[in-house]
């Protein structure tokens, strides 16, 4: 058996890859396949993988949303209840209005706000926390946050992706929505001026968490479990004599809507969650399953391209392909913020670099949303991992506009997670955030790193063929193909992509 | 574009902070710049007053064309956002 995984019938997060077959396939970040050795090659027997938790997810198809008297779930119809608008304003004081509009997809092509966050609809089930035990989520159906202020400011001014939604979307990323879902859009209108200041995107959250968190209570009453579609399990296995390894992943901490909630009560909710920034950005190690079940409320940042939106932690790919790895030893996730001021950006990566020496691990994978000042401290957690004589692997969009604006001789195994055609921030959502083939590559990478095989370097100007070429090299080796996901040229074009950035 | 190559240092002043962005005074009458704040790299806590430097370019039209979708946004919004009917 492969340790990690059980039986995981369900499409309905990406299904990890998992290339390893005991070959540890090498790529480097200029086009040239590694050794495809086996650095644990000596026979002995390894220690049988440890089983630390598991976690269950089941499935409730929603097939219609509608509204009505009370909040409820039938069969696959999910009603939510008329008026719900006004207790969510009302339990915010700077939210002045609250709109619910039910995207179906003849609706697709609807205007809209520019969308702020993708969340699940999921609940524990009683007795469960988040990250492990028994999640129930809807199926079909997701939350999306909107929103303005009085003035009709777009909460995430700069960059922001308003417009029509099937323009707008790159479907299927692990952060967006998948085509055929519906979408219980909010649009959230917030005090004037507050959209650039940190009580109001949280404010636009919270009001829409009532109705989700109605949603919730309608979902754990469910006892029919004929109405269950799907299940799938996840286990978090350690494996003792593989390679050990952490995920660190660089969330935004710089303010406002620069921000994350972890650990909320429910996932992706907003109770019990505590925002990053009152933690002060320092390094917070969860497990993988509590990534996979919400442990992140993302308040998500500009840059609709880049952002990684709370659904895409539910459906976290590097996390996702490492925890079934048979080959590495997934000992946790680390989650840092990203602080504004340099001498915050060094505290905290050179707590990151002491936790990685603390856990003394073998590799470690960094990686960042966006771009701008937080490739500070992306290059620094990766100069404080390395100089501690660790593999790492660091992922980030960069291409042409994303360009890091600074390095270190320690950032030599780097993945770029752009897909768009020109290199740049698109405004599609979530075009550029890290996808399967992104992970693999990364796995790859480190794997090599680790085996001590050598990962060319980079040319200096930005060419997509290596990505390319290191798919097909992978590929080959494995022997396992790798479609690399589509980009925004398969969207019906906006008048404002093709003048924009034709 | 025709001249992105003709580079010049500019300095501004920080004339606006909230929690997400800076507002910049271009020194020299020159124009105003908003930008999030993850685009200002900074030692210090920021300060109205303070002064930063940039590199940039003139800034060229790219063609004559007017993008409707950044004029019209708003209306389309009030035209099309309908209430749920359902």
């Amino acid at each position: 058996m492969d340790a990690g995984r059980s039986v995981m019938p369900s499409v309905r997060i990406k299904q990890p890859l998992v290339f390893s077959d005991g070959n540890a396939a090498g790529q480097s970040a200029a086009s040239s396949l590694i050794a495809a050795g086996n650095a644990a090659s000596g026979k002995a027997v390894a220690p049988e993988p440890k089983l630390i938790r598991s976690l269950t997810r089941k499935h409730y198809k929603i097939t219609e949303v509608k509204r009505g008297p009370e909040t409820r779930i039938d069969g696959t119809v999910l009603t939510i209840r008329e008026g719900i608008e006004q207790e969510a304003i009302d339990s915010q004081p700077l939210v002045h209005d609250l709109k619910i509009d039910i995207i179906t997809p003849d609706r697709y092509h609807t205007y809209s706000e520019t969308i702020m966050d993708v969340q699940p609809i999921a609940t524990k089930e009683k007795g469960c926390e988040v990250g492990s035990g028994v999640t129930r989520v809807l199926d079909g159906v997701i939350i999306m946050v909107t929103g303005t202020d009085d003035n009709g400011v777009q909460i995430g001014e700069f960059g922001s992706s308003e417009g029509y939604l099937d323009e707008n979307i790159m479907w299927g990323r692990p952060g967006a929505p998948d085509e055929g879902e519906i979408f219980i859009k909010t649009q959230v209108t917030i005090q004037a001026g507050t959209n650039m200041e940190r009580p109001g995107p949280l404010a636009a959250h919270s009001a829409t968490d009532v109705i989700t968190n109605e949603i919730r209570q309608a979902l754990k009453k469910l006892d029919d479990e004929s109405l269950v579609v799907d299940t799938e399990e996840f286990h978090q296995y350690r494996r003792p004599g593989k390679k050990k390894v952490i995920v660190v992943k660089e969330i935004m901490g710089q303010g406002a809507m620069h921000d994350n909630l972890l650990l909320p009560v429910e996932p992706v909710g907003i109770l019990g969650a505590k925002p990053n920034v009152d933690i002060g950005n320092v390094p917070v190690v969860v497990s993988p399953l509590e990534v996979l079940d919400g442990c992140i409320h993302a308040l998500t940042c500009i840059g609709p391209a880049s952002k990684e939106m709370s659904r895409h932690y539910w459906r976290e790919p590097l996390v996702l392909e490492t925890l079934f790895d048979p080959d590495l030893d997934l000992c946790g996730v680390l989650l840092v913020g990203s602080p504004q001021i340099n001498a915050e950006k060094f505290y905290v990566s050179k707590r990151v670099g002491m936790t990685c020496e603390a856990l003394d691990v073998d590799g470690a994978f960094v990686t960042t949303e966006g771009f701008g000042n937080n490739h500070i401290d992306f290059a620094s957690h990766i100069e404080q991992i390395g100089m501690r004589g660790i593999s790492v692997v660091g992922l980030s969009f960069c291409a042409k506009q994303g360009a890091l604006v600074v390095g270190n001789k320690y950032m030599t195994c780097m993945v770029d997670n752009n897909k768009s055609e020109g290199g740049i921030e698109n405004e599609v959502l979530a075009n550029n955030t890290l996808c399967p083939e992104d992970a693999i590559r990364a796995i790859a990478m480190l794997k090599t790193a680790m085996d001590g095989g050598d990962v060319k370097a980079a040319q200096k100007k930005w060419d997509p063929k290596v990505k390319k070429d290191n798919i097909e090299l992978i590929s080959n080796v494995t022997g396992k193909p790798i479609i690399p996901v589509k980009n925004e040229t398969s969207l019906p074009i906006s008048k404002k992509r093709l003048e924009k950035y034709s | 574009m025709k001249y992105g190559d003709k580079i010049i240092y500019m300095e501004g002043v920080i004339v606006e902070v909230t929690d997400g962005a800076v507002g910049i005074d271009l020194k020299g009458r020159l124009g105003y710049l908003k930008i999030p704040m993850r685009m200002l790299i900074t030692d210090y806590e920021i300060k109205v007053g303070q002064e930063v430097g940039f590199q940039m370019s003139f800034i060229e039209q790219l063609g004559p064309e007017v993008n409707e979708h950044y004029i019209h946004n708003h209306q389309n919004m009030a035209a099309e956002t309908d209430p749920n009917e359902s």
